[in-house]
């Protein structure tokens, strides 16, 4: 009962002039960052957490949401219209979404992704409220060693799904941890690897390391393109923006299915919305009675992925406010927000600050209802964002990163540090390593190495008490699993054709 | 070829990490374990990873089809560029609070804007001042204080 109350209040919280505008104004960012190819909302929601120092930590997160889950629905009006996706989770969306452009119908795509991701969205949203609740009550239970086993399943789970190659996922999140011991150690005050730099006694700023890896690489990627001349073409937007029943018809099951699966794989550690959209493409295609079309410019082929990269923020939303642990790059992002402003997000959050948690989640409710407006009648204005010449949007994105590091400190050195940060992010992404888990290692690498000291501290230095609690022996368990998951599936799926040869 | 430079720069990186873990002074105050007790397990950590790519490498060398070698030179004309585009950052930097941010950064954003946005003169000026000006304005009104520098406000 105190909870539905708490939800209630949530909503005079959030319903609050000051708080509409900022979800505004985050949601409008959100899909103005998803729309630009180049600046994704990991990059945007960190630079943003300078300006918000002197808000109210509320309304800053109500904000800095809002560019997170409004960059899902930015992400897709660039895949369909140019074939690239704005947003990373939109990989799928492009394919049968830039098809269906190409012959015509990019009204139609645009309209089904913009009510997909809508439905989707707000599914995912009413699930966040639901399981947050009893999730919060098992994290409660919560010691050193349980937060410890799970911030490990969260970085094995993310370093074990992101990318092709196993080793270079791991040496990235190992890269991301070590990164994190630089500065003054916070038990023994002994500076560790700070070289008799001044600047590294308080450690790397995640922020840094999050626009460097992130914005300046994509900029310098793009630079590349230019060089090369590779230019995408664009298709113009051209008639109504709206679908035909059938088209309905055929994208209703898709987006609660997608809806569905999007919301599940969020909560889990590591998967994130760029495997539910794939997930829900595959699903569809196998359950379609037309799959020779998909590929060719279904719609259920774009309504189902943009409707799993949409909920599955929500999903995200929820290991993050209720254990106060991120299950991928943007939401570890969000972490360093929480912590930025002196709040912990986790069990204790929702006893402590009600009005807090609820007014956010309760914001996305409001959030989603804004974005359907921006993205179905005006979506045309956020079109012409794409007819900015490249190169004069990447050297604008250049100086916005300088503005963004240089306010939070105000130390040119940290501007130094943002470029070796970019110019290592080009270089991983060159060489195929991918830079997520090492943020994700980078937010949480101080937590765990604090939560694994004060486990052994706790057991006087015998590690059994890592897997001490029924709670932590499942999540080492999950840990392990997870980690050999890249060498199991390819041995599973070898036997299992060789079971159905065998069958032939 | 990528694999092989990754290894290398790890194994680097992996014995620079294990001589700073050696720099950091053990006193008998705190925790039990230590602040170099986690850094250790890390570099472990690492070599094994490393380890483990090298292990992919020569797979991937024998399963490669060498009738598929080598599609020609790579394209590398990028390279320069880009050079030049990280070292003007460096030099735009330098000159952050000295110019002041209004000037350094219309100083900054235009060569870049005239090289890849070539001929649009008038669009490319345009833009780089005003950009210049207009985020000036309105971080202050955000009451981030950028460089004043050599203006007088």
């Amino acid at each position: 009962m105190d909870t539905l109350q708490h939800i209630i209040n949530g909503f005079a919280v959030c319903l609050q002039p000051v708080n509409l505008m900022y979800t505004f104004i985050g949601v409008f960012l959100g899909t103005i960052v998803g729309v630009l190819p180049g600046i994704g909302p990991s990059a945007s929601i960190a630079l943003l957490i300078p300006i918000t120092y002197g808000m109210d930590p509320t309304s800053a997160l109500i904000m800095l949401a809002g560019i997170y889950y409004g960059a899902k629905y930015g992400g897709s009006t660039t895949a369909i219209l140019i074939n690239t996706p704005g947003e990373s989770a939109s990989v799928m969306t492009a394919i049968d979404g830039y098809q269906m452009a190409r012959k015509g119908r990019a009204g139609a795509a645009l309209a089904i992704s913009a009510v997909g991701s809508f439905i989707a969205g707000t599914l995912g949203v009413i699930g966040l409220t639901l399981f947050a609740v009893p999730l919060t009550s098992m994290a409660l239970k919560f010691g050193p060693a349980e937060y410890f086993a799970l911030m490990l399943f969260a970085i094995t789970a993310v370093s074990s799904l992101a990318g092709k190659s196993p080793a270079k996922a791991a040496i990235s999140t190992i890269l991301g941890l070590m990164i994190a011991t630089i500065g003054i150690d916070l038990q023994s005050g002994q500076p560790r690897y700070t070289a008799g730099v001044p600047e590294l006694q308080d450690g790397v700023g995640f922020v840094i390391a999050v626009v460097g890896l992130f914005a300046l690489a994509e900029v310098f990627s793009s630079m590349e393109e230019m060089i090369k001349g590779i230019r995408p073409e664009m298709i113009k937007l051209r008639g109504k923006l709206w679908f035909t029943r059938e088209e309905w018809n055929r994208s209703v099951m898709p987006i609660m299915r997608g809806g569905v699966i999007g919301f599940v794989i969020g909560v889990l550690p590591g998967a994130g919305g760029t495997i539910a959209s794939i997930m829900t493409y595959v699903w569809e295609k196998r359950l379609s009675r037309h799959p020779e079309q998909f590929g060719q410019g279904a719609i259920e082929g774009v309504a189902g992925p943009e409707a799993a990269n949409n909920s599955d923020t929500a999903g995200a939303l929820v290991p993050l406010l209720t254990l106060g642990i991120p299950g991928g790059g943007a939401t570890a992002v969000m972490l360093g927000a929480f912590i930025m402003y002196g709040i912990q997000p986790g069990p204790l959050l929702f006893q402590n600050r009600p009005d807090l948690v609820w007014g956010l989640v309760d914001s996305m409710y409001i959030g989603n209802i804004m974005l359907l407006i921006l993205n179905l009648p005006l979506i045309g204005l956020f079109v012409r964002l794409l007819y900015i010449p490249g190169g004069i949007l990447m050297p604008f994105i250049l100086a916005i990163s300088t503005i963004g590091i240089y306010a939070i400190n105000g130390n040119p050195v940290e501007l130094y540090m943002l470029l070796f940060f970019g110019i290592t992010g080009y270089v991983f992404r060159k060489v195929d390593i991918p830079v997520a888990p090492l943020v994700l290692a980078l937010v949480l690498g101080d937590m765990m190495e604090q939560s694994f000291r004060q486990a052994m501290t706790i057991s006087g230095g015998n590690p059994g008490i890592l897997i001490g609690s029924t709670i932590c022996v499942v999540l080492v368990a999950l840990s392990v699993i997870s980690a050999l998951l890249p060498f199991l599936l390819p041995k599973l799926k070898a036997w299992r054709e060789g079971a159905e040869a065998d069958a032939a | 070829m990528a694999d092989r430079i990754i290894i290398a720069c790890c194994v680097m990186l992996a014995v620079a990490y294990f001589y700073g873990t050696s720099q950091i002074p053990s006193l008998e105050i705190g925790d039990p374990l230590g602040p170099k007790a986690f850094p250790i397990l890390l570099g472990i950590a690492l070599l094994l990873a490393t380890g483990l790519l090298f292990v992919e490498h020569l797979k991937d060398i024998k399963s490669a089809d060498p009738q598929l070698q080598k599609p020609a030179r790579p394209d590398r004309r990028h390279l320069p560029v880009l050079g030049v585009v990280v070292v003007w950052m460096a030099f735009y930097f330098s000159l952050f609070e000295t110019l002041g941010y209004v000037v350094a950064t219309t100083v900054f954003l235009l060569p870049l804007m005239a090289w890849f946005n070539r001929g649009k003169w008038l669009a490319n000026t345009l833009s780089a001042s005003l950009f210049s000006v207009g985020s000036y304005v309105m971080f202050a009104w955000l009451d981030v204080t950028l460089p004043q520098g050599v203006l007088p406000f």
